[in-house]
């Protein structure tokens, strides 16, 4: 097979020096929860995990991650043994900085693995699957979120990805509904994402295939069997140990903190952020129109900063409706899928479950957009279809994740390197993907086009103009457009998916 | 290269990166994307410290530039070159107290603490670091990055080379590792100089001499280090005035006179801010010494003596020998600190201080001139015979000037460094040895400045700086494809490879001895001797080449001494 150049070997090479120089960039406060939990795994008794609360950046992921964190902490005390005291709040030696700022670039090979096999594994045009290969290897969300901002999603993401090529052939089945069962127990976020593969392997692993002549409800007994003890294996080796204390009550309450808002401290850019737009226009148009103002709600809303948000002309949200629209939204694509699975309609599936639980979801972060930008990036350049409705999404996406990143030095990192990929890959995929066989929806590529050109003034508005023209006042603004404006492009560009998902 | 570009593989990775654009791709398309990756590592390493970070009491280059900021936008014009010279004395050309103005007028928009008289001394705001830092950038890509790009496209043009092998050229001459860690870094403003030098150097390939001259003196006028090259432009442009296009010589006069006129303008320009300012606040009584003395003129005392002072043009002509003063500092001595230099390497076996000064600089100036000499005159006599022999000879000469030449700091390798790495945008300049050696001293030169930068704690952009440079141009230590290829002499080949790789050998040897084991009590210095020692070695090793290729390439020997016709032949 010949080689394509540039390799992801080269690529991440290239990358990781650049993400060595961001060493001494700004880091978030998950910078400290994960030493936190370093300290925790290395130095308490496993029961004691989820309970420790010294710190108020308590243990609150699934076991497998706490046990990623305790290998980790054997190194780290190698490193500097300072970091993985309980104690030692802040702690933030430049040992401590580097260390875990290389598990983050050496933990990320997983993603590269991962990477390679997608490539290996698909038939089509190779040139295609290579770039969408490179485009997510050097995406700027892993890059502002795992090396600014601090986090592990590379490892996630790879083990993610791995899990969803090993669906592609049948005999590996098995073997990516356990891998992701795995992930599962490594953060639960990805619980998002399990409706698609549920209704998959349900349909091609447990059920006899279409083509057989006998009935769909023949199950087939050895697989369910298979997966079923594989994912109760795996599930045991996760949460067994703490089940034997009885603390599983106590895990769920850390995994699953029901108190939060509707909206994150900034909002996401989801249905939500418009709801919450539309309720603050309608505050200076309801005196007209003869609309009641709900006084309480007044304060939080105009500050945008809120934790729980209650809105001041439109009825309230609670997490059940969410939860309701979610599994609506995830259950009308998965009805195609179950009617004809093939791999292809499983990652739009996977990435149409992103898109739901993303968009109607309970107190959404808008990190959790890399659910649905890195699943469809693996089945984005099928054609000019699918790229159509890539494209507001990766543009939206990205300059969504701008405000988590509000430092002056690392400004232009952001910006600069985000617009590098949009237009390096935007510009790459345009000229691999193919015709598609079907109409093109014209107007959507239009409304993409010109989503895409009005990004330009808005990055250019918010990160200077607002500045220089109101100062520090009316801070919520520019995050407000950011939101509304990303927001309208994830929407935009799910309807559009969605078209292609079901006339597919 | 030319034939490589028919290769199906790229040779070395920087190839592999802009190999999906060799073909219907524009240049003007991958353009914007090499600045934008080249100025995403430029702030990234910026990110760092810089030098003399909480390092009191003088703390570095940082805070000299932020003073000149801080008295260029505080003083009158005519005292810049009069304040306190102990902490940071204007002590660079009218340009650079120009640009410090400028900057500092931005600068203080934006926060007037940053650059308070007096109060600011030492300021490590971390805002005021990002300022500073957009400062170097901007100033690089409003000067350096656009010469550097027209220099490389024409000169690429003139030497027969395609667009697309160009462009790996443009990118490995701006991710030149040496010049983002001194000034993206470490901090200065080098690119300013270089950039003007570049933009000569490429008026000069365009037979725009005027303009050449003019961004010249511009070099000149920011930073004084630029004279390292002033005998190549002299060279150059007198031999374009009697050789033009021939080789036989027919004195230009016009020409000539034109270009001497266009040096005088270049430089009334320069000094016209500085001139009309003290003569306007010599008008109004702001003298250049507030306290009202008359201190005599620090140079040319006897000057004095035929002036007036009372006279209006006084306070001009006292303006212009004080700058010169500070500008040349005639009376510090032979070298600064460990520097890979000629005269600091033989301090080692000879201690040099025991001789008078005075003998010391006589012998300086004989040995750089000797050095000098010789590449000035093939220059001289073959100014046009192929745009390759232009950064070869400015190469030549800055390494003579390194080498032999009087107070040379460290950081001076950039100024030989700068014009023999466009080598690589010249004909077969991505072939193996031309890339072998460009890179060679680059990375030698990296290696000299470690003592420099890891006094600042700058270890990590150092190593990540240096080795991703030496892997995109397939370079040791990351690999040796950059030597032994078809067509040239096996011995030649495997003499580069015996005499680099001892090099490269012998610097990661002394990176394992500095890192682990500690220099003997009587002899604290002995690393840093001991990498002045190779530094000398090995510069003066690319010294040695770029003139041997100089007088190949210019074809001044007869062919029989050179080889050049066997080898012409053969092609």
């Amino acid at each position: 097979m010949a080689e394509i150049y540039p390799s992801l070997v080269q690529c991440a090479i290239v990358a990781t020096a650049f993400k060595i120089l961001l060493f001494p960039a700004y880091k978030s406060t998950d910078f400290e929860v994960h030493r936190n939990w370093l300290a925790i795994t290395h130095s308490l008794p496993l029961w004691d995990w989820y309970y420790e609360k010294t710190s108020e950046w308590t243990l609150d992921y699934p076991p497998f991650f706490a046990y990623f964190e305790w290998i980790m902490s054997r190194v780290a005390r190698l490193a500097d043994p300072a970091m993985i005291r309980v104690h030692n709040l802040e702690y933030d030696s430049w040992q401590t900085i580097y260390f875990q700022r290389w598990t983050v670039i050496v933990t990320e090979l997983v993603l590269l693995y991962a990477l390679q096999m997608y490539k290996s594994i698909l038939s089509g045009s190779l040139r295609a699957a290579h770039a969408a290969a490179v485009s997510i290897l050097l995406s700027p969300g892993l890059l502002i979120i795992d090396h600014i901002h601090f986090q592990y999603n590379g490892v996630m993401y790879g083990i993610l990805i791995a899990s969803l090529v090993l669906a592609k052939k049948k005999s590996s089945l098995l073997a990516s509904g356990l891998v992701f069962a795995a992930l599962l127990c490594m953060k639960h976020i990805y619980l998002y994402l399990a409706p698609a593969y549920f209704v998959y392997l349900l349909r091609v692993y447990c059920l006899p295939p279409k083509s057989s002549p006998r009935s769909i409800f023949r199950i087939q007994f050895l697989n369910c069997v298979k997966l079923g003890g594989g994912i109760a294996a795996i599930f045991a080796a996760a949460f067994g140990p703490f089940a034997l204390k009885n603390q599983i009550p106590q895990i769920f309450s850390r995994l699953f903190p029901f108190s939060r808002g509707l909206c994150h401290a900034y909002w996401a850019p989801n249905v939500w952020a418009l709801y919450s737009f539309m309720d603050r226009l309608l505050i200076s148009l309801a005196p007209r129109i003869g609309l009641p103002i709900k006084a309480d709600a007044l304060n939080s809303v105009t500050r945008g900063l809120v934790g729980d948000t209650s809105f001041a002309v439109l009825p309230n949200i609670t997490p059940r409706m969410c939860f309701v629209l979610t599994l609506l939204f995830q259950a009308i694509p998965l009805t195609k899928l179950f009617m004809r699975p093939t791999w292809e309609g499983f990652i739009g599936g996977v990435t149409l479950c992103g898109y739901a639980s993303f968009l109607f979801g309970w107190h959404v972060h808008e990190k959790a957009i890399l659910l649905v930008i890195i699943p469809f990036s693996l089945i984005a350049l099928k054609d000019r279809r699918y790229l159509g409705a890539f494209r507001p999404l990766a543009v939206a996406g990205h300059v969504s994740l701008f405000p988590l990143i509000f430092t002056p030095a690392e400004f232009p990192i952001k910006t600069v390197y985000t617009i590098f990929w949009l237009v390096l890959f935007l510009m790459a995929f345009d000229r691999l993907a193919p015709a598609p066989t079907r109409q093109r929806l014209f107007l959507f590529d239009r409304f993409s086009t010109a989503y895409i050109t009005v990004s330009i003034p808005l990055i250019f508005y918010c990160s200077l103009m607002h500045g220089i023209i109101f100062g520090k006042s009316y801070e919520f603004l520019p995050l407000m457009f950011t939101s509304s404006y990303s927001a309208i492009g994830v929407v935009g560009s799910w309807l559009g998916f969605m078209v292609v998902h079901f006339t597919e | 290269m030319e034939r490589e570009a028919l290769v199906r593989i790229p040779s070395f990775p920087l190839a592999a990166f802009l190999w999906p654009a060799r073909s219907s791709v524009s240049q003007w398309e991958l353009l914007p994307l090499i600045l934008m990756v080249v100025g995403l590592f430029r702030w990234a390493a910026g990110l760092w410290g810089y030098s003399g970070f909480e390092k009191p009491p003088l703390f570095g280059d940082y805070e000299a530039q932020r003073h000149w900021m801080e008295i260029t936008t505080h003083l009158p014009i005519s005292q810049w070159y009069f304040h306190d010279l102990e902490w940071w004395g204007l002590d660079y050309p009218p340009l650079t107290a120009y640009h410090s103005w400028i900057c500092g007028k931005i600068g203080s928009l934006i926060d007037p603490a940053w650059f308070a008289l007096h109060d600011s001394r030492g300021s490590h705001d971390p805002t005021l670091k990002i300022f500073m830092r957009a400062t170097v950038l901007v100033s690089e890509y409003l000067i350096y990055i656009p010469a550097a790009v027209i220099f490389v496209r024409r000169f690429s043009r003139l030497s027969g080379v395609p667009a697309w092998t160009s462009s790996v050229a443009l990118v490995a001459i701006l991710m030149q590792p040496a010049t983002i860690l001194i000034d993206h870094v470490h901090f200065q403003y080098n690119t300013v100089m270089l950039g003007f030098v570049l933009a000569s150097m490429s008026s000069m390939l365009a037979g725009r001499d005027f303009w050449a001259c003019f961004f010249f003196v511009m070099a000149l006028g920011f930073k004084q280090m630029a004279l390292y090259y002033a005998f190549s432009v002299f060279a150059y442009l007198l031999g374009v005035c009697v050789f033009h296009r021939t080789n036989i010589p027919k004195f230009n006069i016009p020409k000539f006179i034109g270009i001497a006129l266009a040096t005088v303008v270049s430089f009334a320009i320069l000094l016209l801010p500085i001139v009309a300012g003290t003569l306007s606040e010599a008008s109004r009584g702001i003298t250049a010494h507030p306290g009202g003395a008359h201190p005599p003129l620090p140079l040319f005392a006897d000057l004095a003596k035929h002036l007036n002072t009372e006279a209006f043009y006084y306070p001009v002509i006292e303006q212009l020998v004080q700058m010169i003063h500070r500008i040349f500092p005639f009376a510090r001595g032979l070298f600064e600190d460990k520097v890979a230099n000629f005269w600091c390497a033989m301090n080692v076996v000879i201690k040099l201080k025991k001789y008078p000064a005075e003998l010391l600089q006589k012998g300086a100036l004989v040995a750089t001139l000797a050095a000098i000499v010789p590449p000035n005159l093939i220059l001289f006599l073959r100014p046009n015979k192929h745009p390759g022999l232009l950064p070869l000879a400015f190469a030549t000469t800055a390494w003579g000037f390194f080498l032999f030449s009087y107070q040379v700091h460290e950081k001076s390798v950039l100024l030989p460094l700068m014009p023999m790495t466009l080598l690589l945008a010249g004909r077969q300049g991505l072939a193996k040895d031309t890339r072998a050696w460009v890179g060679f001293a680059n990375i030698l030169g990296c290696w000299t400045m470690y003592p420099l930068l890891q006094r600042v704690d700058l270890r990590v952009p150092y190593t990540v700086l240096t080795l991703l440079w030496a892997y995109l141009l397939g370079l040791p230590p990351t690999s040796l494809n950059a030597y032994f290829q078809d067509g040239s002499s096996i011995w030649s080949q495997w003499a580069t490879a015996f005499i680099h790789g001892f090099f490269y050998l012998t610097m990661v040897f002394w990176h394992v001895l500095d890192m682990f084991v500690v220099a003997p009590k009587d002899k604290p210095d002995l690393w840093v001797v001991a990498n002045v020692g190779v530094g000398v070695a090995g510069f003066s090793l690319c010294y040695l080449w770029c003139l041997g290729s100089l007088v190949i390439e210019s074809e001044i020997l007869p062919p029989s001494w050179t080889g050049k016709e066997a080898k012409t032949k053969s092609e």
